[in-house]
């Protein structure tokens, strides 16, 4: 039998719960009608997750303040790199909530939750012709576009200091026989560790550099066929590439074993290496971008150009307001005020020359003649990103197990 | 009636217990069977047995033993048993070598706090100091060995097949150090003194006494820190994500790390499903074996 104390307990406890109960629904409540109240006074406020920090995030601040003074609605910002969102989003997908109206996501991804009923359907809100030919594609699934492709970046090439050419009379190279040169001689230069530093990150510096060697030497089309699954990993066009030209460099040491890409920055512009593969956000990430210069691999006529690209998820709360700041991003006006900030370069055709830095008009430069590719692993993305990424590392200790790798990216290929 | 009685046979215990049982039916069973559920079904909904668990175990990622012994990739599942091979030993005897040699230190605490710090440094953190610290040019050990004249381990030992898993391996050891010498500082407190004063009067030498007194006296504590990094190193994800993302070449791949990306980059949430079932159960025969023997001793 229980005793009176104990039965005191429980009526206690009882009541603790009851009492906690009805005061979470009271508070919930209160909640819901202080939104609403706000909700009537002004438009509600947006969240945009972008994967922007540091100085990239100051560059993008004023794009959304500049959408505030035009519309009054209010946009918080929150830093989610994509890495960090995939694992987030299909949960929170799956339970019908977002945690921001306007996502910053990998092409791959918004193409695959688009038609599983995730993202909205923005074929309407956007015209095609105002991009960049094919900027869309990635975005797209039977004619219907689900998302927006904002500004981008060009990975043109390998960057040099000036003043380090100058100081060593070194010349960028016009044939694939001066750029191997140009590497022989780099590598003579006293306190040179390497010709050329390579960055890794998760394995996307990599993947550029590849992707370069590509696009060069295998042209566009054979980037665009690996793209899309035309072509294989292991033919023997895809491995002349790799034999003739890339691997050779790298059993000769010309490139230097993977470097955490930012620190790799600072050893490159401190002399311990010549060249550097990076994109055109390098400009702002070293103190004198007057002192830089780049250029392609000798006979290059394709060149990789990353756009950002951003979707409405379908569980917005705001859908009028997302849809507005959408259109903002993915038009002229938002994406003029983002290249203004330096580091950027629009898909949207209407923004001006005149909004462009001049080190980044120097970059624009690189692009004209060249066939606009898309980024060859965030376009894929899903499992055969990270085979490529892992790969690639390993060929670049290994070049020896080319074999391997090929046969690696080919089973995960599309 | 006694108060022992009393308390057992207390009708409304299951009053007591309905919270904390609701939140494991919600928060724990429910996930763990609905996993096990996914983990029998294709990404199509289709029942497949056991074919996603024939899937993941035949693929190089899991288990690569092709032309075996060989230097690393191995697969995840020989990854995680190369973990517990070496990664137990060596933080369960630097705990308790520290533990004993700490003993009866003055100030004692203060240094244990500081190996301690590594137990309660968050995992992503101590994978990039771990990055770091393997990384040519900055990183410590790679100044040790340069200044020893080793080239061939002054580079950046995340960059290597050979070298990218152990780099973990051993570059972790410091994380979870702490964990075992605060166990074996609690165990140590519990042996009277009058054993090692027995001990000293009958001429043991220090060697003898810690092998014949010590060390049998903490076999509780051992039982546990095994059994906690064995758990430990069965879920290790953290430090593989942040500091070699399980490569190059799936080198230093674990299975904690395939599952999230079967799960989150190949949105094979069956796959994945598989690999958490098949390590929950790894961890349940780790944890259950060690408890029948405590249980038994």
């Amino acid at each position: 039998m229980a005793t009176a104390t104990e039965i005191g307990i429980a009526v206690l406890v009882l009541i603790g719960i009851i009492v906690s109960a009805s005061t979470l629904v009271l508070t919930l409540d209160l909640a819901a009608r202080v939104q609403r109240i706000e909700e009537t006074v002004a438009p509600p406020p947006l969240t945009v997750i972008g994967p922007w920090s540091g100085a990239e995030m100051e560059a993008f601040l004023p794009v959304l303040e500049t959408f505030t003074e035009e519309t009054d609605i209010e946009v918080k910002y929150r830093i989610y790199r994509a890495e960090d969102l995939s694992p987030l989003l299909p949960a929170q997908f799956a339970a019908r909530t977002t945690p921001g109206d306007v996502i910053f996501m990998w092409a791959w991804f918004i193409s695959e939750m688009g038609p599983d009923g995730h993202a909205l359907d923005v074929t309407d809100l956007i015209d095609e012709a105002d991009f960049t030919t094919g900027a869309l594609d990635p975005v797209k699934v039977d004619d219907t576009i689900y998302g927006g492709s904002y500004t981008g970046k060009v990975k043109p090439g390998f960057w040099y200091r000036k003043s380090f050419f100058n100081a060593h009379g070194l010349t960028p190279p016009t044939t694939w026989a001066e750029f191997t040169a140009l590497l022989d001689e780099i590598a003579d230069i006293d306190g040179i560790v390497n010709p050329i530093v390579s960055g890794d990150a998760v394995g996307w510096p990599l993947s550029d550099v590849t992707e370069h060697f590509i696009a060069t030497y295998g042209g566009p089309q054979m980037h665009r066929g690996l793209t899309d699954g035309a072509v294989a990993w292991n033919s023997s066009q895809v491995r002349a590439v790799f034999e003739d030209r890339l691997v050779p460099l790298l059993e000769a040491g010309h490139f230097s074993e993977p470097t955490e890409w930012t620190a790799a920055v600072d050893l490159w512009w401190a002399g311990d290496y010549g060249l550097y593969f990076m994109g055109s956000w390098i400009t702002g990430m070293v103190d004198d971008p007057t002192d830089l210069g780049v250029f392609s691999l000798p006979g290059a006529t394709g060149l990789v150009f990353a756009a950002d690209y951003f979707f409405i998820p379908a569980y917005t709360q705001h859908p009028d307001e997302a849809k507005q700041l959408f259109q903002f991003l993915a038009g002229a006006d938002g994406q003029e005020v983002q290249v203004g900030e330096g580091g950027h370069i629009a898909t949207n055709l209407d923004v001006s020359l005149d909004a462009y830095p001049a080190v980044d008009k120097g970059v624009a430069e690189i692009l004209v003649g060249k066939e606009v590719l898309l980024d060859l692993d965030d376009t894929i993305g899903g499992d055969f990103q990270e085979e490529f990424w892992t790969q690639l590392k390993l060929l670049w200790v290994r070049p020896g197990d080319l074999d391997s790798v090929l046969a690696a990216l080919d089973a995960k290929a599309p | 009636m006694t108060r022992r009685k009393k308390i057992t046979s207390l009708k409304n215990f299951p009053l007591f217990f309905s919270p904390a049982i609701i939140l494991i039916v919600f928060f724990v069973a429910y996930p763990v069977l609905q996993t096990v559920y996914v983990s029998f079904f294709s990404p199509t909904e289709e029942f497949v047995g056991l074919g996603n668990y024939f899937d993941v175990l035949s693929r190089k990622e899991i288990l690569n033993v092709e032309g075996f012994p060989k230097w690393p990739p191995l697969g995840a599942l020989i990854h995680n048993l190369l973990w517990i091979l070496i990664h137990l030993p060596l933080s369960m005897f630097s705990g308790l070598v520290l533990a004993v040699i700490l003993r009866d230190v003055k100030g004692a605490s203060i240094v244990k706090s500081a190996i301690f710090l590594g137990m309660v440094t968050p995992l992503i953190v101590g994978g990039i100091i771990l990055r770091f610290t393997f990384e040519r040019g900055v990183g410590i050990v790679n100044a040790f060995f340069n200044v020893l004249g080793v080239e061939q381990l002054a580079r950046t030992w995340t960059a290597y097949p050979e070298t990218a898993l152990f780099a973990l391996i051993f570059g972790s050891v410091w994380l979870w150090t702490g964990f075992s010498m605060i166990i074996y500082s609690a165990g140590l407190a519990t042996i009277p003194k009058e054993y090692y004063e027995a001990a000293k009067i009958d001429g043991a030498t220090p060697f003898r006494t810690f092998f014949r007194i010590t060390f049998p006296l903490l076999k509780p504590m051992t039982i546990t820190v095994v059994t906690m990094t064995i758990l430990w190193e069965l879920k290790i994800f953290d430090i593989v994500f942040v500091a070699t993302r399980g490569g190059p070449g799936w080198a230093s791949t674990v299975l904690a790390y395939q599952m999230w990306l079967y799960a989150f980059r190949d949105l094979n949430f069956n796959n994945a499903a598989a690999v958490a079932t098949f390590l929950t159960f790894l961890t349940l025969f780790v944890t259950i074996g060690m408890i029948r023997y405590m249980v038994r001793r």
